[in-house]
């Protein structure tokens, strides 16, 4: 506290002093406005009726700006804004990328598609106690996640996250949820507090939290420094949030306990932020660690899909069964991670086609559930001459999730054993297809036994399913087919965003302009 | 011809799938038809326009950029082999249309149907017509997709059901196979592109990848050609409607594998494994599918294992790696996709008559279908090789294959022998199906009693199959002739060898076999007689050594048994033993690199301490101790520690000056400690009973956790000391220090980074708290205590005892008079505190306290009211909506972060930094401060929340049978 207040002083030592670009706005305005709508929502909590449509149009704004911003990071790079206008790295930075903007946009439009699934599967008593103002908080949480270029404040989008899907989890308060939420809680806690431990050691190593300045100086002193087990406590933080073998238990005790719309957004979005952020961190600040550990995640990756591949075989309830499929879809993406390389663009890719088919198998499950008034596969069935449309529907999400062509599930799979197969790792390659083999036994268990086996007790309720469900999953689905059919143009920016992570000069860049540090 | 009408022929198909399933809905029953049977001849007759085009080795290829990222082009290709096949595809697909038009029933939803046929006759055309391996590969797994959807068309029907699922099961593991080796060429060639890997033989043959690549396609294309040992799929999926049997089992689906192994035979054939492999399961699964074939009483069952041991032909013939060989290959192909075909669908003219399959029921029919059965004979004697008809003239060329010597090895030196007697137990099951249908006593007992021929238009798709068998047969050289020498040329190149097709070679090896395999084949016939009229379904001896059961019993085991076991011994869904799971990979993952790589952290020595801070941390841990071995059965005590350990923690910060950090750690003590109990008054109590049976194990398993807890605790430290020790790197740290009074506008660094400099980081943070309120809120609405707790907590249950024991007292009158000095004090304290909220909070800037202080100060007050007078009494005084707060909060910080937008500055700017108004006073008028009320707000709203949502238990009723204290609560 010694500087005197004074004329003297070096501004531009301290602050950036040319105004932000309008267009700059872009990287903050998506956590903004749902930290924003999210509080609106709040205030009008008994206003039951108004806040559905709010929290649809507040998505689909969102969905709009982040749609936005990944059109300027394609035209122009990386963007940043560091707040405050401190200089970086002693300002929070929120540096958009691809990767980052694509994760963006694809979360929200699971989040819009289940903004409007939830018109139906939520009540009023689940609109009452903060359904939608969790929801926006959960996209601030997730969105900044994505955006964020600051270690720990992307633990702090971490802990929103994590605390708004508690919040969802528990809505309702059966007994049933209470005990999955409890061991959700927990082991979500403790792979935060070990993200926070690795943060702090970080801090400790580099003096700095801003991740294009890690980068930097992580390259310039790796040889004198201990990074291994920071990569490692990384590794296991991320893992467990991303619902890896050996910590991954606390998703299948807690994914099927809750609204079925709540399971779907999670499904689409929990686990794929420990994903993005194992790549921000593990392909993008520590690529010498994350080649080194290959192996090991290569394992992890190899149990965790056939594992969750065989988990789901074993499973009669549809919920859990696709508990399991999340974490085998997981595995897949561990092992574009730990193949590096071209398997990094296969992971995200798989991200995103998971993001989009597992919330839409959620949704479709709640479909089928209603119809058939029970998710015991031992208790469903005749829906296939039931609903025409949405068994069509469930067929192509269950043969998507397989990996089958012509869905979006099918390219990555093939990128990701494709580069398996090129740097030896044939086994891997051989887990990625086996697991695919052993998940369309899984779900055409499901289609045998729900969808085309008659129906055994009187059907649940007679109506069909509502547009509000309807609606929603087939856009979903038209997703899954369309990049499916034409991957090409996602494709082409996904290796781009790859790449990027792979050298990030573009992203420090964007931090420090005209190397300005 | 222009190369873009492939595209169309392809799209086509497609096309009128959607199309007719766009009719699902309608009540439409011919439509569906029409629009099947018009795509389907639109498609032959481009495809027959195509042949000036591919004629001597000429190439059609079209090219559309897909995924040059992946070197995948939407390329399609076709020459002259792709033609014949496509034309088999196409032509034979109209005729099943034509012929399923009749033979479906109304009750059967018929666009479903049709729909499904066209969009598999459009995978199967792509499978034809890929010009890249991939694409291949992508509508290969199309065609498994379609045929599970159309052998479970029936789906009411559960072997309908598990054949579909056992079908997609073998071809859907076969695809993933095919695609890896696929993977596996592109790796060798360096390209997916058709042309380019077959080009490529020498280099894949050499490569060391070879044998795994091989292997791995075999697999794909053995299993799609139903061929020894993945044969069984294919009898199972006879459950389909005939016209799908009649479609997939003659021209399509189990002639992908065949047709793959022709298409990449330049680039794999002609060594040794390819010989052994191919070799092994085309002469099994010819022997085996003969053999099988005898002794079915289904009529289909009968043509399954027919087609099995059919392909097992062909896949012979492409093991032998000659020219000659493949040439004979390919021309059977075409036949047998001829009269399989029409065999098949007089199978399904007669079960539609009849209504049965069973040929111990089928007897004397002749003289009901006299037309049917004549063409059927036709069809049979060519699949008996019969001369005259086309099945005769590939059969003689495999014969002579047969007899050729290519590698110097027992199975092939057998190979003449087995052949001549697959040919008997082929002429066998022909003469079977012909004799016992057709031919005897009139049948007694059939379902429908009185067979008469078929419509007109349902018999016309066998009549034309059957012309073109003798066509084929008769004269060769003039009709099929040209055409297969187009395709031959098209695989074989300049290596087509010289054939000839005439009817008439001499008096050679290959007739005699013939001979010898037509006389044997009847007198097998004749002996087994009386024994298949009367045997069970089945061949003797593998009668119950059935591939199906087996298989189904592995996939029970791997799906069923495995996937419990593994959940139950690895997946457990206890907390408890997952949290163990995880400390024990935490602590390795932080200590396996640091041992590993050698590090040495050179701990520096401790030195200069303070006795007195050295008692003070030996008491926080002993709390802290203290606190985890009493959680169990003394939760207040434990709390209470919890609360030292805590206040340990304040001084150190206090110590270490750090006043603002320990300012607010007291303040978070006393909340959180006060809430706690406040909850815990609705957990029922604890019997404090130390179990005595604690066994050997027990005591081994808590040593277990005890150790995990040590060794993560001092690990912890240890890295904690290290990174603290380590030189200090130039810090961001130091740039706050320099920073915060000269640009953040405040004295108090810990406040300006808290709402300037990571202000950002504050906004989650209060975020989170908002949540956790609203979320503790939502759960406890719904909440039910245990039913022990409902009941008055034990100390108002003395009170109320002693006052129903003093007669002048009435009942209540302690509860409430208890403490009633320290609640008026109380009471009274609440302006003071909040005048002490407001003095934090404006000071913030620039001495300890700040907002998030301020609003737990503030919290504390009505904290206090609640307390003091009980629930309802602070809720008569105090109108506090909690939830505004919150939202108020998080409102007021979002828009003071965006109002710089309006000055052209980021997000959470402060705006003290071009303010050059002095300050005033003593209160600096950053646009921090406003921020800093948000903080404060969301700080009150959320701890109130909290309160209220823990206070409102106590004034809701229960209704609960089980609880028999409830006096007055």
């Amino acid at each position: 506290m010694a500087a005197p207040a004074g004329s003297s002083i070096d501004l531009s030592a301290a602050l950036v002093l040319a105004p932000a670009p309008l267009a700059d706005w872009l990287v903050i305005l998506p956590v903004a406005w749902c930290l924003v709508s999210g509080a609106v929502l709040l205030m009008l909590r008994k206003n039951l009726h108004i806040q559905p449509l709010l929290a649809i149009l507040a998505l689909a704004v969102l969905v709009v700006l982040d749609g936005l911003l990944l059109w300027r990071v394609i035209e122009g790079g990386p963007l940043t804004m560091v707040m405050g206008r401190w200089l970086p790295p002693f300002g929070i930075a929120f540096t958009a990328d691809l990767t980052g903007a694509l994760f963006a946009l694809f979360s929200a439009l699971v989040a819009l598609a289940g903004g409007v699934f939830a018109v139906q599967n939520i009540d009023g008593s689940g609109r009452r106690y903060g359904f939608y103002p969790f929801l926006l908080l959960l996209m601030a949480g997730v969105s900044g996640a994505f955006l964020t270029g600051d270690i720990f404040n992307l633990y702090v989008w971490f802990e929103v996250l994590l605390i708004s899907s508690f919040g969802l989890l528990v809505l309702g308060s059966e007994p049933k949820q209470i005990d999955g939420a409890v061991k959700y809680a927990f082991l979500n806690l403790v792979a935060t507090t070990l993200f926070l431990i690795a943060v702090g050691y970080l801090y400790g190593l580099f003096g700095t939290l801003n991740m294009a300045d890690i980068a930097i100086k992580a390259a310039e002193r790796r040889a004198d420094l201990p990074l291994m087990t920071l990569a490692t406590l990384f590794v296991l933080a991320f893992g467990m949030k991303a619902a890896a073998f050996p910590v991954n238990f606390w998703l299948p005790a807690s994914y099927h306990t809750p609204r079925i719309v709540v399971s779907a957004l999670f499904a689409g979005l929990l686990t794929k932020v420990g994903i993005y952020s194992l790549l921000r961190v593990m392909v993008m600040l520590f690529p010498v660690e994350r080649e080194e550990l290959s192996f090991v995640i290569a394992v992890a990756a190899a149990a965790t899909m056939l594992l969750g591949a065989l988990g789901a075989i074993g499973q009669s309830d549809i919920r859990r069964l696709l508990g399991y499929l999340v974490v085998s879809g997981i595995g897949v993406m561990l092992a574009g991670i730990a193949v590096g390389g071209p398997g990094v663009a296969g992971a995200i890719f798989y991200a995103l086609h998971s993001m989009v088919v597992m919330t839409a198998l959620y949704m479709a499950s709640g479909v089928a559930g209603r119809l058939s008034g029970t998710f015991d596969l031992n208790g469903a069935g005749g829906l296939y001459g039931r609903t025409a449309y949405f068994s069509a529907l469930s067929l192509v999400l269950f043969l998507s999730v397989a990996g089958m062509p012509p869905f979006s599930g099918f390219w990555p799979k093939v990128m990701v054993a494709k580069a398996a197969i090129d740097i030896g790792a044939w086994w891997l390659a051989g887990s990625v297809l086996l697991t695919g083999f052993l998940t369309m036994i899984a779900v055409g268990r499901v289609w045998a036994l729900a969808y085309w086996r008659p129906s055994t007790t009187p059907a649940g309720e007679g109506a069909g399913p509502g547009p509000a469900a309807i609606l929603p999953l087939s856009a979903l689905v038209l997703v899954t087919v369309l990049v499916g059919l034409f991957p090409d143009p996602l494709l082409s920016q996904i290796q781009a965003a790859a790449s990027l992570l792979a050298d990030p000069s573009a992203y420090i860049d964007s931090v420090f302009p005209h190397g300005a540090r | 011809m222009p190369e873009y009408l492939l595209l169309l022929l392809l799209v086509l198909p497609f096309a009128g799938s959607l199309a007719i399933a766009s009719l699902l809905r309608t009540a439409a029953r011919t439509l569906p038809s029409w629009l099947a049977g018009g795509v389907a001849l639109l498609a032959t007759i481009l495809t027959a326009s195509y042949y000036p085009s591919v004629t001597n080795g000429k190439v059609v290829r079209y090219e559309i950029a897909w995924l040059p990222e992946l070197g995948l082009n939407f390329t399609l290709r076709l020459d002259g082999f792709a033609w014949l096949f496509t034309m088999l595809v196409t032509a034979i697909g109209f005729l099943v249309v034509l012929y399923a038009r009749y033979y479906m029933s109304a009750e059967d939803p018929i666009p479903r149907f049709f729909s499904f046929l066209l969009a598999f006759m459009g995978a199967m055309l792509g499978v034809v017509l890929s010009g890249n391996i991939i694409l291949l590969s992508i509508f290969w797994e199309l065609t498994s997709i379609f045929s599970f959807l159309l052998i479970g068309y029936w789906y009411h029907n559960a072997n309908a059901r598990d054949g579909a699922r056992m079908a997609l099961t073998i071809t859907g593991i076969g695809g993933f196979c095919l695609l890896v080796g696929f993977l596996l060429i592109g790796h060798i060639v360096g390209s997916y592109d058709l042309d380019r890997v077959l080009a490529s033989g020498d280099i894949i043959r050499e490569h060391p990848l070879y044998l795994p690549a091989l292997v791995l396609i075999l697999i794909g294309a053995l299993t799609k050609s139903a061929q020894f040992p993945f044969h069984f799929w294919l009898p199972n999926a006879m459950a389909a409607p005939t016209p799908v049997s009649a479609y997939l089992h003659s021209a399509t689906m189990v002639k992908a594998g065949v047709f793959l192994l022709v298409r990449l035979w330049p680039a794999l054939s002609g060594t040794f494994e390819w010989f052994w492999l191919v070799g092994f399961a085309g002469i099994s699964t010819l022997l085996l599918g003969a053999y099988f074939a005898i002794f079915q009483r289904d009529l289909k069952g009968l043509l399954a294992y027919s087609t099995i041991s059919h392909l097992g032909l062909i896949t012979t013939l492409l093991s032998l790696g000659s020219p000659l060989a493949a040439v004979a290959a390919i021309f059977h192909m075409v036949n047998h996709a001829t009269f399989k075909a029409s065999l098949f669908m007089a199978a399904g003219i007669i079960d539609h008559e009849t209504g049965t399959r069973d040929m111990q029921k089928l007897s004397g029919l002749f003289r009901y279908l006299p037309y049917t059965a004549s063409l059927a004979m036709v069809a049979c004697a060519a699949m008996a090789g019969v001369p005259l008809l086309n099945g005769f003239l590939s059969k003689e060329m495999f014969f002579a294959e047969a007899v050729e010597t290519h590698a110097d090895s027992i199975l092939d030196q057998a190979l003449p022998y087995i052949a001549t007697l697959a040919g008997a137990f082929s002429v066998a099951y022909s003469i079977r199906f012909i004799h016992t249908v057709f031919f005897g006593p009139p049948p007694t007992d059939l379902p429908k009693p009185h067979p008469h021929e078929p419509p007109r238009w349902m018999r016309f798709p066998v009549e034309s199959l059957v012309f073109a068998c003798l066509i084929v047969g008769i004269v060769p050289g003039l009709s099929i002739g040209p055409f297969l020498h187009t395709a031959v040329l098209s695989v074989l190149g300049p290596e087509t060898p010289y054939y000839s097709l005439a009817v008439w070679h001499g008096f050679n090896l290959p007739l005699v076999m013939s001979i010898v395999a037509m006389l044997g084949g009847a007198a097998l016939y004749f002996a087994l007689h009386n024994y298949l009229a009367r045997c069970e379904d089945g061949p003797p001896i593998f009668r119950h050594l059935r591939g199906q059961r087996i298989f189904e019993r592995i996939l029970v085991t791997v799906s069923w048994k495995w996937a419990r076991w593994l959940e139950t011994n690895i997946g457990t869904r206890r907390l408890q033993p997952q949290l163990r799971i995880v400390a024990v990979v935490a602590f390795l993952a932080a200590f396996l690199p640091l041992h590993l790589s050698g590090f040495d952290a050179k701990l520096p020595p401790v030195r200069g301490v303070d006795p007195a801070f050295v008692m003070l941390w030996i008491i926080g841990m002993l709390s802290a101790l203290a606190a985890a071995f009493l959680a169990k059965y003394h939760r207040f005590a434990a709390l209470l520690l919890i609360g030292g350990s805590g206040i340990v923690t304040c001084v150190t910060f206090a110590w270490l000056s750090a006043p603002d950090l320990a300012i607010t750690q007291l303040l978070v003590e006393i909340v959180t400690t006060v809430l706690l109990l406040l909850g815990l008054r609705w957990l029922p109590k604890r019997l404090d009973k130390i179990d005595e049976s604690a066994t050997f194990s027990a005591r081994l398993r808590r040593l277990r956790d005890f150790a995990i807890a040590v060794a993560c605790g001092v690990g912890m430290s240890i890295l904690a000391y290290t990174v603290m020790t380590l030189p200090v790197p130039d810090t961001i740290a130091n740039f706050f220090l320099e920073r915060a009074y000269s640009e953040g506008g405040g004295r108090n660094v810990v406040n300006v980074i808290l709402v300037d400099f990571r202000g950002f980081d504050t906004m989650g943070e209060i975020a989170v708290l908002g949540i956790v309120a609203l979320t503790v809120f939502a759960l406890l609405r719904r909440f039910r205590p245990a039913t022990e707790s409902i009941g008055l907590p034990e100390q108002q249950r003395i009170q109320n005892a002693y006052d129903d024991a003093q007669p002048e007292r009435n009942k209540g009158d302690t509860v409430r008079d208890y403490l009633f000095v320290p609640s008026v004090v109380m009471q009274w304290l609440f302006p003071v505190v909040i005048t002490f909220a407001i003095y934090l909070f404006m000071r913030g800037h620039d001495l300890p306290g700040g907002g998030f202080a301020a609003g737990i100060t503030m919290a504390i007050a009505f904290l206090l009211q609640y307390l003091a007078g009980g629930t309802r009494w602070a809720e008569d005084r105090l109108r506090i909506l909690p939830l505004r707060w919150i939202a108020f909060g998080l409102l007021i910080a979002a828009a003071t972060g965006a109002g710089s937008w309006f000055f052209g500055y980021p997000f959470l700017t402060s705006h003290s930094q071009y303010l050059t108004l002095p300050l005033i006073g003593k209160v600096p008028t950053a646009s921090a401060l406003l921020f800093d009320l948000g903080v404060f707000s969301l700080v009150v709203g959320a701890t109130v929340l909290i309160l209220i949502a823990i206070a409102h238990q106590s004034i809701r009723t229960y209704r609960v049978k089980a609880a028999p204290k409830t006096e007055d609560a």
